[in-house]
């Protein structure tokens, strides 16, 4: 129980990208797949949150006396979930932009029947 | 003496002014990317000499080295610091005359971020800003591939787009990790340690970050987005994709395994994904008929020989490896750039319709003629020492299994020329179609292509002009410990 | 006349020529043609020095040299001489034609990298100017386009699979001796192991090999000899092509030294026996290759491949006699072919590029003096005594004989008669028989082209008559490679085993011309009959009913033609084809579905971590 306790985080994150390169590649649709990154993308954030995390640990701010550093998660991967997150936003605004736009091209989102481009 | 900061911060400025000035006029906003090119070449030749007697280290933020992020301004990112703002600098000169089309501020804004993010890569001694500034690059480069927004453009944007994010993940991934490892994301820092960390996870780690950077450096076979991409995108912005997007990227790679991981053991796996990687891409290129598809696959096979000479790890060998890496950034630039204006005016990427450009423009074909010379590796072009360096260092192992691999890598070679020359003979001597008149490219296109010729002959004839910055490249990637030591002191 | 000046000049003119073109066309064919008189000037001051200068201090650490000796010099001058007479030649060839300033520029270029080559005095500055050669030599062979695209193709890549191994073993030799100035290497390679000699010898042999077109590395030389424009094959198969031979030259007698050269291989096939064998075959085959050709040129080319054989066979065995032989062939191989490529490409101008041998015919009366230099030409070819291919045939035959080798000489024999009949077939299908009406109004060579000739063809009797003049140059080659002196005298030569004495023959020569003449002196009678009429013993033919020189030899042809297949061309084809298709499936990789790309990423991390889990080998 308390390996589940210890690794909860973990697991999810682990199960969150499994889920994200799942869809990848097997949807063929531009826009599951696009779902799939950002799921994949948001386990990958998890993960790094929990490498940083304390299990009942507090912000890392001194707002109170008597906190110490060690009951205080880690804050620089919260620092680069920001960052990641902001970099994983634009890639899923500009993905949906190019989305639209293949659309209005191709006439269809089935990333099989985009294959004009090979060898 | 100027700082590097200046470096990535005042181009990082100048892309967001971009459209600012462009309101007040668009034809003045397309001179920003020259100026700040301009800029960043003249600062990285004042560096120059300070860096090679001494790498210069700047910490932001007022910390000391594994606090804070730091840039690490040593040969080996002077080196390509100077290459990205030559290459930076030939191209946009180029594009002045070759965008005239479309939203030409937002290229301009993306095109210099781009490059920031490109210099960014290079200088930055930290892990996780090395992974912000590659988003930046891959970023400006996804929409940049889009920017015709024609059917091809869009279908390999959202390709590359696909994989870059996967690859993206994977080292993002691969980078939480190392901190959870060691808690640290400075490179020097986490390269003191990794020698006493827990031989699976570091190897996970290690894969991960390698997978994920090997997407945009285009080893095989994580290189399938390339030629779409390459061949879609306006050339100039091919240009910069094969001659510096999938070197930066293999710089990160190059980084991460000699520098942070020091894993020599798996130099001769790379050695053989070099190896492997070349003969693949000139396999490819040999079968195209489009010439930018072709010129694409044939970035796949130099990048693969680059591979194949840093990974021996020898000094002369990796002097040979950037020495080729410098010249197949001038070659390649300055063969997209020719073949961007004769595609054109013959409206087609067959390589069958450049017949009788020899004749139509015969100083952009000239100029695609010096370029392919030089990839070839004939002397007196820049190809030719970097070849040449390249089998020495490889030779002077003396081993058997390297002897083969040189071998295969000759074979790559004999392929790479049959190719470039059946588009030269097309290019000269096959009668066109009637069409005579001439149409040669505009005068400051010819200028960024004859800039780029001049360079590969100059380095052709004199390779001492760069050898030295080449070998102290070269030391800084295989003594580790003195990269550990000027970061952390 | 420092050696550095002499490149500059070669070098420079070629780049001046092109910016001149730019100017006015009269001014840069004078130009062209003075810059390749002075190199001629230039070359020949430099006869009997011995200078050794370091152009290139450090070029990557090796320091360049430039050197000449006697045996650069005789190629030195073999190659200017014809260059220049080759620019002479394309005043007129190349007039009206497209992009000559390019034309001339790369012929230029071309000679000055021949002259590189020949007077490096290192085997880096050797290789730069080799390849410099070869893609110089590539643009002018695809000069004309159509077909010569694909000869131009075929003759890089063979090329450059040769000059690639040359790098290769040039870079080994630098590994192992920290030098690759000559003397360098050859103090080192005396106390190298024979397996190690044998590797250098092969990597640097099938470069030498590929560019002197022996079999089976010839592939390249028919296509490309008959599709480049003609001066230029005069250049092709008369010196660029023994760039080869001084290679040879150069390793067996400088590099490796006759003693080392002579011990390599196995017991019973020692490597000088290869070569002599490789040589028979490259003179057996090509022979009757050339008498099934219907194109005059490609008649010419692979004559050039068999005539290139017997160099091989008089250099591979190594002692004075042969070698001079051999030397004097390379001498005497470059002043008949290109005459007779002059011949052609004169034909060629006149008939507005016809060089069919089934077309062609009587043009003797047209071009009276083109048909001279031809004959003289063919029978240098032959070895017509009193003409120079006399002389280098009678000392490698010799040799053969010294060194009882019945075989090859019998190979060497088969391939002289098949020499008769195919330089037969070419001066009688393109001079003699009748002429076709359409050629009724052709007018002689010009001026520019017959100078050139005639002094080819001078050249030719004069090395015949008196074979002493070049056989004293090749006699100090011959010593300086430690081979003992041949006794050579301007008439001849005179050794043990037997003397050359021309005088004899010059007078045997007289004498039954002499009595010819008499005879048909004193028989007195003389008819005039029409020129086709001759067939017939004046017996009226309709004209242009016979056309005597269609199907030339069509039983020999048919009875050798089943086993005349060139295999080793198609067999090269063949490769290319399976390139190719490799590439094409290859790149079959790149599906264009991005869900495959994703998974090959995703499988490549998964075999990586799987990898080292499992073996960990990392």
């Amino acid at each position: 129980m308390s390996f589940l306790q210890d690794y909860v985080y973990y697991i999810g994150a682990f199960g969150l990208v499994l889920i994200g390169l799942f869809i990848i590649l097997s949807r063929r649709n531009l826009i599951k797949v696009i779902i799939g990154l950002s799921i994949l993308d948001t386990g990958i954030n998890l993960f790094l949150i929990s490498v940083g995390y304390i299990s009942k640990g507090t912000a890392p701010i001194f707002s109170k006396p008597g906190l110490v550093a060690e009951d205080m998660v880690d804050p620089v991967p919260q620092a680069l979930v920001l960052t990641s997150i902001v970099i994983g936003v634009a890639v899923l605004a500009l993905a949906l932009a190019l989305a639209m736009r293949l659309h209005k091209l191709h006439g269809t989102l089935d990333l099989r029947k985009i294959g004009e481009l090979k060898w | 003496m100027v700082s590097p900061v200046l470096l990535i911060v005042i181009p990082l400025g100048l892309a967001f002014c971009v459209p600012l000035i462009g309101m007040v006029s668009k034809r003045f906003a397309r001179f920003v990317p020259v100026v700040a090119c301009l800029f960043n070449l003249v600062v990285s030749v004042q560096l120059l000499p300070a860096v090679l007697s001494k790498p210069i280290v700047v910490d932001l933020g007022g910390f000391g080295a594994p606090f804070s992020i730091n840039l690490f301004v040593g040969p080996v990112g002077i080196l390509f610091s100077l290459l990205i703002a030559l290459a930076g600098f030939v191209v946009s000169l180029y594009a002045l005359a070759y965008i005239d089309k479309g939203p030409t501020t937002r290229y301009h804004t993306l095109y210099l971020l781009l490059l920031v993010g490109a210099t960014g890569v290079v200088l930055t001694g930290d892990v996780f800003n090395l992974f912000v500034f590659f988003e930046i690059l891959c970023i400006s480069s996804y929409v940049l591939v889009a920017y015709r927004g024609d059917k091809d453009g869009v279908e390999s944007a959202v390709k590359y787009l696909i994989q870059g994010a996967l690859g993206s993940a994977l080292l993002l991934t691969g980078i939480g990790l190392l901190y959870g490892l060691f808690g640290t994301l400075n490179m020097a820092h986490i390269a003191v340690q990794a020698g006493s960390a827990d031989p699976i996870p570091l190897f996970v780690a290690m894969a991960l970050i390698v997978v994920g950077l090997g997407v945009e450096a285009a080893i095989f076979p994580l290189n399938a987005w390339l030629p779409d991409a390459h061949s879609s995108a306006p050339s100039s912005i091919s240009a910069i994709l094969s001659g510096i997007a999938i070197e930066v990227g293999l710089y990160a790679v190059v980084r991460m395994v000699f520098t942070v991981f020091g894993a020599s053991s798996m130099l001769s796996f790379l050695m053989f994904l070099g190896v492997l990687t070349l003969l693949v891409g000139e396999l490819c290129a040999f079968a195209q008929s489009n010439i930018k598809r072709m010129l694409a696959y044939s970035s796949i096979g130099q990048i693969g020989l680059i591979i194949f000479a840093i990974a021996i790890a020898t000094s002369g060998s990796i002097t040979g490896g950037f020495f080729q890496l410098v010249s197949h950034t001038l070659s390649k630039a300055l063969l997209f750039l020719a073949a961007g204006y004769m595609i054109y005016r013959s409206g087609s990427m067959d390589i069958s319709s450049l017949e009788g450009m020899g004749k139509r423009m015969p100083l952009t074909a000239f100029a695609f003629a010096v370029g392919a010379f030089s990839l070839v590796g004939l002397p007196p072009f820049a190809g030719f020492p970097s070849k040449l360096l390249i089998i020495r260092g490889a030779l002077a192992d003396g081993g058997a299994l390297l002897a083969l691999l040189v071998g295969l890598v000759l074979l790559g070679t004999v392929i790479e020329g049959a190719y470039f020359f059946r588009v030269i003979q097309t290019v000269f001597f096959k009668k066109g179609d009637g069409e005579t008149a001439r149409c040669e490219a505009p005068a400051i296109a010819l200028v960024s292509m004859f800039v780029l010729v001049a360079l590969i002959i100059v380095i052709g004839v004199y390779p001492s002009l760069i050898i030295g910055v080449l070998n102290s490249a070269a030391s800084e990637l295989l003594v580790r410990a003195d990269y550990i030591g000027r970061v952390l002191g | 006349m420092s050696l550095e000046l002499l490149m500059v000049v070669a070098l420079g003119g070629s780049l001046l020529t092109y910016v001149l073109g730019r100017v006015s066309s009269r001014l840069r064919n004078g130009f062209a043609v003075l810059v390749s008189l002075a190199l001629v000037a230039m070359v020949a001051s430099l006869y009997g020095k011995a200078l050794h200068v370091s152009y290139y201090e450090d070029f990557l650490g090796m320091s360049l040299v430039l050197r000449v000796s006697g045996l650069s010099w005789l190629f030195a001058m073999t190659a200017s001489t014809l260059g220049c007479l080759s620019v002479v030649f394309s005043l007129s060839y190349m007039k009206g034609k497209e992009r000559t300033s390019f034309y001339y520029s790369m012929l230029l270029l071309v000679n000055a990298a021949m002259l590189g080559v020949v007077l490096s005095g290192d085997l880096l500055s050797l290789f730069i100017f080799w390849e410099i050669m070869s893609w110089s030599t590539f643009l002018l062979i695809s000069y004309n386009g159509g077909p010569a695209l694909a000869a131009g193709m075929k003759y890089f890549v063979m090329s450059f699979v040769g000059s690639l191994a040359m790098l290769a073993g040039l870079l080994t030799v630098y590994g192992s001796f920290g030098t690759l100035e000559f003397g360098g290497v050859a103090a080192g390679m005396l106390s190298a192991s024979p397996g190690y000699i044998l590797a250098i010898f092969v990597l640097f042999g099938v470069a030498f090999g590929t560019k002197n077109a022996i079999w089976p590395f010839h592939a390249w030389l028919p296509p490309a000899h008959s599709e480049a424009p003609s001066p230029f094959s005069a250049i092709l198969s008369g010196i660029l092509i023994k760039m080869g031979v001084y290679g040879f030259l150069l390793i067996i007698f400088v590099l490796v030294g006759l003693r080392n050269f002579m011990a390599l291989g196995a017991d019973g096939l020692p490597l000088h026996t290869v070569l002599s064998i490789v040589g028979a075959i490259t003179i057996l085959f090509p022979t009757f290759m050339a008498i099934m050709q219907n194109d005059a040129k490609k008649l010419l080319a692979w004559s050039t491949v068999a005539q290139a054989g017997y160099i091989i066979l008089g250099i591979s065995f190594g002692t004075s006699l042969s070698v001079a032989g051999g030397v004097f062939h390379f001498v005497n191989h470059a002043v008949f072919k290109a005459l007779l490529f002059m011949v052609v490409g004169t034909v060629e101008y006149r008939t507005k590029g016809v060089r069919d041998l089934d077309s062609l015919g009587g043009l003797i009366k047209k071009m009276p003096l083109t048909f001279a230099v031809a004959l003289i030409g063919v029978c240098g070819l032959i070895g017509v005594p009193l003409t120079n291919g006399f002389v280098s045939k009678w000392l490698i035959y010799k040799t053969l004989i010294l060194e009882r080798s019945p075989f090859l000489a019998l190979v060497a024999l088969f391939g002289t008669w098949g020499t008769i009949l195919y330089s037969y077939k070419f001066l009688h299908n393109i001079f003699l028989g009748q002429l076709p009406e359409k050629y009724k109004d052709l007018e002689r060579a010009p001026m520019t082209m017959r100078l050139p000739m005639t002094v080819l063809s001078i050249v030719v009797v004069l090395f015949g008559v008196l074979p002493g003049i070049p056989l004293s140059v090749i006699n100090s080659i011959d010593t300086s490679f430690g081979l003992k002196p041949l006794n050579v005298t301007l008439w001849g030569l005179a050794s043990d085993t037997g003397a050359l004495n021309t005088i004899n023959i010059l007078a045997a020569v007289f004498a039954g011309l002499l009595i010819v003449w008499l005879v048909l002196k004193s028989g007195g009678r003389k008819v005039s009959v029409d020129q086709a009429d001759n067939y017939a013993a004046g017996a009226a033919i309709p004209k242009d009913k016979y056309q005597y020189s269609v199907g030339f030899y069509a039983p020999l042809t048919r009875m050798v033609a089943p086993y005349l297949k060139d295999f080793m061309d198609s067999f090269y084809m063949r490769l290319a084809g399976w390139v190719g298709g490799l590439g094409s499936g290859i790149r079959r990789i790149y599906t264009g579905y991005v869900g495959d790309y994703a998974m090959y990423i995703v499988l490549f991390l998964a075999a990586l971590i799987f990898v080292q889990l499992t073996w960990s080998p990392w």
